[in-house]
């Protein structure tokens, strides 16, 4: 069953990435920079909350600390963006360590609000502990001279995310999250070793939101905590799985397209009509297809069934019939 | 008489006051077919999920090829070489049927894990079904999937939650067949069921429960006349 | 430390943090769904009340009678047109429903009343002496008033025909429904109701705080952390944890300041979650 080919997908996507700053205009990069950003978020939630099943609504906290490191870096010693992004990166898979040995022995929706409330934890500790932070009024940066170096490292970072969530969705590894998604006792009964997974999806998947956070900052010129830890953000991240398909290739990259087009329509003027329109659609995906666009295509078929992989083994096997 | 692979020494289990077990003591030969039954609220069940590891024991202790498993968890106890199946099937139902066999497997090699899946997929002459979902699944696959993903783990010793439940003769048969060939490669079969047919045909040894005791043990001929075992169960 | 003004002040606001965590607990322990969007009724409640007492120039008991009800009339149709259909999914899905049921009605709220703060200065002026300590009366009321509910429906619950049928879903639900219980009307009425307390609550809270449509947002993990440390499920557990973390809140705000002392209470709920999942009364929950 020919199926759509992930590869072929991040393919053509990759080449008009990076044509974009080329023909595009400033804007365009701009606008780019933001939806790529929010593609890092999305495939890395996929892989907590798709993959492993772990949903939460905490992500943001990451995401808020990276944009704090970067931003206390470059702000005290002048730190570059790119360089501040990986020390951000390295800050937020520290943090999501201890955070999560503590946090995913809850299950399920204690799981999501505990993260939802350590995120707003991290939120009041950035509003007030002042003297470091800045508080409410926030950090101005330096503002990035020009956006397109910010755009490509965004933009490499998305393609890695989707080369690496293929490389997941093609492996046992990725067949073990899903079996820890599925019914976690049972994968526990069976041998997989499920806590020693979740904590290593759970700190991957702090990585990129953390480094992302410092790209923002440098990207914003600017940081305060409700924009480091926007709840909205994370509501964002999470349609944009959910709607594409969680636990999928190419969900997060579908939900996004979707959701950016509400984005380009509503936001600029209408903010409040485009958040509750973001709420609806999470609502909808969760009523009437909550596994999202991507599985319910593989379902139907029209998608290509199962992980190819395995297929393509198994028939040079030569023993199943194709 | 050899050593007993799986031990059960004066266990007792207790739930909000009442008793599941009472000091029951059992053991399981190796390579053996032994099988346990008794009627419903018998304390089978506890006492099964006590040997795989999903409850603990009140009292008493669990050894498993000599090492002692009251305090071990399912995944520990997994890596002594058992592995079990569930009563009501646990598949993990966004996966293809070779996908839950795969995702079990041990060790690196990915060729490996799907060759040893296709082959026991064959064996349990389930190969037409490798590409279906599992959630899409009759009954009667289902369990013979969980059995192919239970052998994936390679294990020294099977435990069965209600093999036989709710599926045709014929299937049983099928599952009995595939059972004795285990058995024939030295692996230790452990189950418990209320298909008396078969228990009672089919096992070397078989164990009786009631009300959370043991009230019986002994060959299939010798339990089909126990005096208290016709009188637990009509 | 000015312990007694403190512990006052504590218990005060425990008591809204008492009324808004047992509807939240009800809806949990009879529907087994963790509503996102309590905090946000209350807000909406808050709200409205400020728009029919300055807005329409009515008097505050009609506040006191409408927005409960509208409240409740908002929760049955949430009921009917999203949380009926989930019902049997995995607690995840309806903890999504209800966090994006949340953007929603903050959203709205935000397009029908704007983002900024409002008040409702005057409406129960004055203050009045207790223990030595100057209270205003406001807060007064409001506590007395939102313990009063609390009791209310927990006798409801104990000693009424309609509050037996509730316990009954809530503990076995394939029983109830074979001794006739209408499982429906009965998971209907349980969320109106929990609505309606938060409404209840949020009229109370109009008075004597500073609102504004992301007023639930801040409350609805206050509320969390109570029904947790309380114990989910369980009624009087919700009580005792909402006077218990009111205080808390206070005197965490008193050495560290209130951004920080407001994280306290997460904290704790970690903490309880951590260490002691089923709370300090609660009965332990199947997810």
């Amino acid at each position: 069953m020919k199926g759509i080919n992930p590869l072929a997908v991040a393919s053509i996507a990759g080449v008009v990435a990076l044509a974009l700053p080329f023909v595009g205009s400033d804007y365009a990069v701009s606008f780019s920079i933001q939806l790529l950003i929010f593609l890092v978020l999305a495939y890395s939630w996929n892989w907590i909350g798709g993959y492993a099943g772990y949903t939460h609504f905490g992500q943001v906290g990451f995401f808020g600390v990276g944009a704090y490191v970067g931003s206390l870096l470059n702000f005290h010693w002048g730190v570059p963006w790119y360089l501040a992004a990986i020390v951000a990166a390295f800050a937020g898979a520290a943090i999501a360590v201890p955070l999560g040995g503590a946090m995913l022995r809850l299950k399920g929706p204690f799981f999501a609000i505990g993260m939802f409330g350590l995120a707003r934890v991290l939120e009041a500790f950035a509003l007030g502990f002042d003297s470091i932070t800045g508080g409410g009024t926030g950090i101005y940066l330096r503002p990035v001279s020009d956006l397109r170096p910010l755009y490509y490292v965004v933009a490499a970072v998305a393609m890695v995310m989707l080369l690496l969530t293929w490389k997941l969705d093609n492996s046992r590894l990725g067949l073990k999250l899903l079996a820890i998604r599925e019914d976690e006792d049972a994968a526990e009964s069976l041998g997989i070793p499920t806590t020693r997974l979740k904590i290593g999806t759970f700190v991957a998947s702090a990585v990129a939101p953390a480094a992302m956070g410092s790209l923002y900052a440098a990207y914003l010129g600017f940081i305060d905590p409700p924009t480091a830890f926007a709840p909205n953000m994370e509501l964002t991240t999470i349609a944009m799985v959910l709607l594409g398909g969680m636990g999928t290739v190419l969900g997060p990259l579908v939900g996004a397209l979707a959701l950016s087009v509400v984005n380009e329509v509503l936001w600029a003027n209408y903010p409040q009509i485009y958040l509750a329109c973001v709420g609806a659609i999470v609502l909808l995906a969760v009523l009437f297809m909550p596994r999202g666009i991507v599985s319910f295509g593989m379902k139907s078929g029209w998608l290509g069934g199962g992980r190819p992989l395995f297929r393509r083994l198994a028939a040079n096997a030569g023993r199943t019939p194709s | 008489m050899s050593e007993a692979i799986v031990a059960v020494e004066g266990v007792s289990k207790r739930f909000a006051g009442r008793i599941a077990l009472d000091s029951v003591s059992i053991d399981v030969a190796p390579g053996s077919i032994t099988g346990m039954i008794g009627p419903n609220g018998s304390g089978k069940s506890t006492l099964f999920n006590i040997i795989a590891g999903t409850l603990r024991p009140d009292e008493g202790r669990v050894l498993i090829r000599g090492q002692n498993i009251s305090a071990s968890t399912a995944a520990e106890i997994c890596g002594l070489g058992v592995a079990r199946t569930f009563q009501i099937s646990r598949l993990f139902a966004e996966m293809t049927v070779l996908e839950n066999l795969v995702a079990v497997a041990r060790g690196r090699d990915d060729r490996a894990a799907i060759a040893l899946a296709l082959e026991l997929l064959e064996f349990l002459e389930i190969s037409d079904i490798a590409e279906r979902w599992g959630a899409g699944l009759s009954y009667g696959q289902r369990k013979l999937v969980e059995i192919a993903r239970a052998l994936m783990l390679q294990p020294k010793i099977m435990l069965l939650d209600e093999p036989f439940a709710g599926i045709n003769p014929r299937l049983q048969n099928r599952i009995v067949e595939h059972l004795r060939t285990l058995c024939a490669r030295g692996i230790t079969v452990f189950f418990i069921d209320h298909e008396m047919r078969i228990v009672l045909s089919e096992c070397d040894l078989v164990y009786v429960l009631a009300e959370g005791q043991l009230i019986a043990r002994g060959d299939p001929q010798s339990v089909r006349n126990d005096a208290k075992v016709l009188q637990a169960y009509f | 430390m000015p312990v007694t003004e403190l512990l006052i002040s504590g218990i005060l606001l425990g008591g809204v943090y008492a009324l808004m965590a047992c509807g939240l607990n009800l809806i949990f322990g009879v529907m087994r769904v963790i509503n996102f969007a309590h905090g946000d009724i209350l807000a909406i409640a808050a709200l409205s009340t400020v728009s029919i007492v300055v807005g329409l120039k009515l008097p505050f008991w009609v506040a006191i009678v409408a927005v409960p009800i509208g409240c409740a009339a908002l929760g049955a149709l949430i009921h009917a047109l999203i949380l009926r259909r989930i019902e049997g999914a995995p607690m995840i899905m309806s903890l999504l429903a209800t966090y994006a049921l949340s953007t929603i009605l903050v959203n709205v709220a935000i397009l029908i009343w704007g983002g900024g703060y409002s008040g409702l200065p005057g409406v129960l002026g004055g203050s009045i002496s207790v223990f030595g300590v100057n209270v205003s009366l406001s807060r007064l009321v409001s506590f007395a008033c939102a313990i009063g509910v609390s009791l209310a429906v927990w006798w409801l619950l104990e000693f009424t025909r309609f509050g037996r049928a509730v316990r009954s879903v809530s503990a076995a639900p394939e029983l109830a429904s074979i001794s006739g219980i209408a499982i429906e009307k009965v998971r209907l009425a349980t969320f109106a109701l929990g609505t309606g307390m938060a409404g209840f609550a949020g009229v109370l809270v109009a008075p004597a705080f500073a609102i504004d449509p992301q007023l639930g947002s801040r409350f609805i993990i206050k509320a969390f952390a109570v029904i947790i440390v309380g114990g989910m499920g369980s009624y009087p557990g919700a009580i005792l944890a909402a006077l218990l973390l009111g205080v808390i809140e206070v005197v965490g705000s008193y050495f560290v300041g209130a951004v920080i002392g407001s994280a306290f209470l997460f904290l704790l709920m970690l903490a309880v979650l951590l260490v002691r999942p089923r709370g300090l009364l609660g009965v332990g929950v199947r997810v």
